[in-house]
């Protein structure tokens, strides 16, 4: 029996790209490409490593670019940030579908694979959309904006430019401490690097009186008669109520589960 | 008195009005600045009304020298007041803003002293926003009907959006609830924001350095069901402001029963279903190419509470279906139920590749159970026998039990809504 093949690369975008460069080389047509982490070892599969290469990584990056469109190239990068566990082999057949069609493709509507690629975009951008409304800074002593995200997909990368230029003026750090990494701003530039924990926290002195604030505005604003609680989760899930201030029981200023 | 329950108070005061978009402008932040606007405009969190919080919507004050019998701050009613200083509003704005609460500051108030009075300190909250604290986020202001109109230009330079609300539809509804109000004071600063706009736009053509006035545009609130204005009075209000006055939006507020005066309705509830319906229809008109004359007319004056206007359209006018989605244009598919503007685009751009099928339709996000009583898909037609308007009306409110009986039971309540003058509403 042949055994299905299986691409295994580092987890980067970079790497992700490398197999795509891979399939087209070699001809082959893996029915799984997934990062090495997240393997499930299997007997009917037959496992192939690709190494990433930052040369055959930037040739797939440019053709994308230049023969499909630069849009095409952001939905290939948000399906990558969706961690979704088929997004390998999703993006490789989006992607051929994408030099299938040229510059048009994404107006595909009703082909099966830009489809599945453009729910998955969809999922990601509106957590992304989600996430720069829902995301709480606190003010930490050494004046520091600090928040803490966990978002279902990595989208930390996307949400630094948002606020780069919206807090020009401020130092701030945004951290997903589900997946321990973070990004800094210094007033310049921001960076993304891996960061397990901020350690001890002391707030600037009157952080806790402005949460009392917008928590009393927060209750306040609601119009009794019409309360409508299932209009809210729907609209605010409450996987999303962990980190924000005005939701859930709070201690010292943070919500009382990530201190369990 | 503390901030806090300043604002507890300013908050409660200023919850009714149901404008908190923070769309419609993308003003890009200073060097050292604070904050930008987003035009797509965003939500930060959601209240227990399932209501988005974008903005910090407070007013300034409560104090206030009208006594509107359909207003919660009316100078009659007894409730606590209160009123900020411009600095503890810059305070709380700026301090919310940097901590993501909020997209920006809308402020209303009460009609303090006098209208320009109110408005003078409006001046003093925006021009410190703007030039002190170098912030550069969205802001919303009421303009204060009577106010000076050199004051309240002066005011549009600095803010992304402001409205008047005209608040009841007609003169007679104001005569008889806000004597202190006319049509015309509100009217007055309208067409001169309008105007300004205008001005503002050539200038801009010709010397790029003006500074931009009111760019996210102005909007306005009419409270529904606290007078016997028909729907069609409303929406034909909506689309003369819509226009003549270039409005980016109208809203509409269910009538909450805030206070005893025997001039207002009582209800046991605010008619939600009708607000619900006025928005569908206000969403027709703007991005659907209706007309308000083809919703409703004279002789039928309100919404069909069990149907939503286009479906109630689309059966009145059953003529001119079924639809061929592979054939009609963009503008011909937006007028059948259950498909959407999104939806609409979507069978364009697909049909270039090939033909659109029935299936296809529901994975582009078509709601089929409405649609599929007006379409064809290649000359195939998926609804009932007959194109009989009585038979499909009863086959789409039938579909969902639920609904139609929560439905029925709003619309009993409404019943008698007006019944001391005998005619009661006309459902």
């Amino acid at each position: 029996m042949k055994k299905d093949l299986v691409y295994l690369y580092d987890g980067s975008f970079e790497g992700l790209l490398t197999c795509i460069y891979e399939v087209y080389y070699r001809r082959d047509d893996p029915k799984q490409i997934t990062s090495k982490e997240d393997l499930t070892f299997s007997l009917v599969e037959e496992y192939v490593h690709i190494d990433t290469e930052m040369d055959k990584f930037k040739k797939v990056y440019e053709s994308i670019e230049s023969k499909i469109s630069r849009e095409f190239l952001k939905t290939v990068f948000y399906l990558y940030l969706s961690e979704d566990k088929d997004s390998g082999i999703i993006v490789l057949n989006y992607i051929r579908t994408g030099y299938k069609y040229g510059k048009d493709a994404m107006n595909y509507q009703t082909n099966p694979y830009i489809r599945a690629a453009n729910e998955i975009y969809r999922k990601v951008s509106l957590e992304r959309h989600r996430f720069l409304g829902l995301l709480r800074f606190k003010m930490l002593e050494n004046g520091i904006l600090y928040a803490i995200i966990e978002p279902d997909h990595n989208i930390i990368s996307i949400l630094g430019g948002h606020f780069s230029q919206r807090m020009s003026n401020e130092y701030w750090i945004i951290h997903d401490v589900k997946r321990s990494i973070a990004v800094f701003y210094n007033k310049e530039q921001w960076i993304i690097k891996s960061f397990e924990s901020i350690g001890n926290i002391s707030f600037q002195e009157n952080e806790l009186s402005y949460q009392s604030l917008w928590k009393a505005y927060y209750k306040h604003i609601a119009i009794d008669n019409r309360k409508n609680i299932r209009q809210k989760k729907s609209y605010m899930p409450t996987r999303y109520w962990k980190h924000l201030v005005e939701e859930g029981v709070q201690k010292n200023g943070f919500n009382k589960t990530n201190l369990d | 008195m503390d901030v806090i329950n300043k604002l507890q108070i300013l908050a409660d005061a200023a919850k009714y009005d149901v404008s908190c978009s923070s769309s419609g402008s993308s003003r890009s932040n200073k060097r050292g600045g604070l904050g930008n606007a987003q035009a797509a405009g965003i939500c930060h969190s959601w209240s227990d009304d399932g209501r988005c919080i974008s903005l910090l919507k407070i007013l300034m004050s409560n104090y206030c020298i009208y006594d509107c019998a359909y207003c919660v701050n009316r100078l009659s009613n007894d409730l606590p007041r209160a009123t900020f200083t411009p600095e503890e509003i810059v305070d709380i704005t700026i301090n919310f803003y940097k901590r993501n609460y909020i997209e920006g500051l809308f402020l209303s108030s009460a009609v303090v002293k006098s209208p320009n009075h109110t408005m003078e300190m409006f001046k003093k909250v925006v021009m410190d926003l703007r030039e002190k604290e170098n912030f550069n986020g969205y802001i919303h202001i009421k303009a204060i009907p009577g106010a000076d109109k050199d004051l309240i230009d002066s005011v549009g330079k600095y803010v992304d959006r402001m409205s008047v609300n005209i608040e009841l539809p007609t003169d007679e509804g104001l005569k008889m609830l806000a004597p202190d109000k006319n049509h015309n004071a509100i009217l007055n600063p309208m067409k001169n924001i309008k105007n300004e706009i205008v001005r503002n736009k050539e200038e801009k053509k010709i010397f790029k350095n003006t500074p931009k006035y009111v760019p996210a545009g102005q909007t306005t609130q009419l409270i529904v069901g606290a007078t016997r204005d028909s729907d069609y009075k409303i929406i034909n209000l909506a689309e003369g402001l819509y226009k003549g006055y270039d409005l980016k939006r109208v809203y509409y507020s269910a009538f909450i029963p805030v206070s005893q005066n025997p001039l207002l309705p009582r209800y046991e509830k605010p008619p939600l279903i009708r607000e619900n319906r006025l928005y569908q229809a206000d969403w027709l008109l703007r991005f659907y190419g209706f007309e308000a004359g083809e919703l409703l007319d004279e002789k039928n004056e309100n919404f069909d509470l069990l149907l939503d206007p286009k479906c109630d359209w689309a059966l009145r006018n059953i003529h001119h279906f079924p639809m061929e989605i592979n054939k009609v244009d963009y503008n011909l598919l937006l007028r059948v139920p259950g498909i959407g503007v999104k939806s609409a685009l979507r069978i364009v751009s697909s049909r270039r590749f090939g033909k659109v099928t029935f299936d296809d339709l529901k994975k582009m996000g078509v709601v089929l159970k409405r649609a599929k009583y007006f379409i064809t898909c290649d000359g195939k037609y998926f609804g009932i026998k007959s194109m009989d308007s009585n038979q499909i009306k009863k086959n789409i409110i039938g579909m969902d039990e639920s609904i139609y009986s929560k439905q029925l039971s709003m619309f009993e309540l409404q019943g008698g809504v007006f019944n001391e003058k005998g005619s009661g509403l006309s459902l």
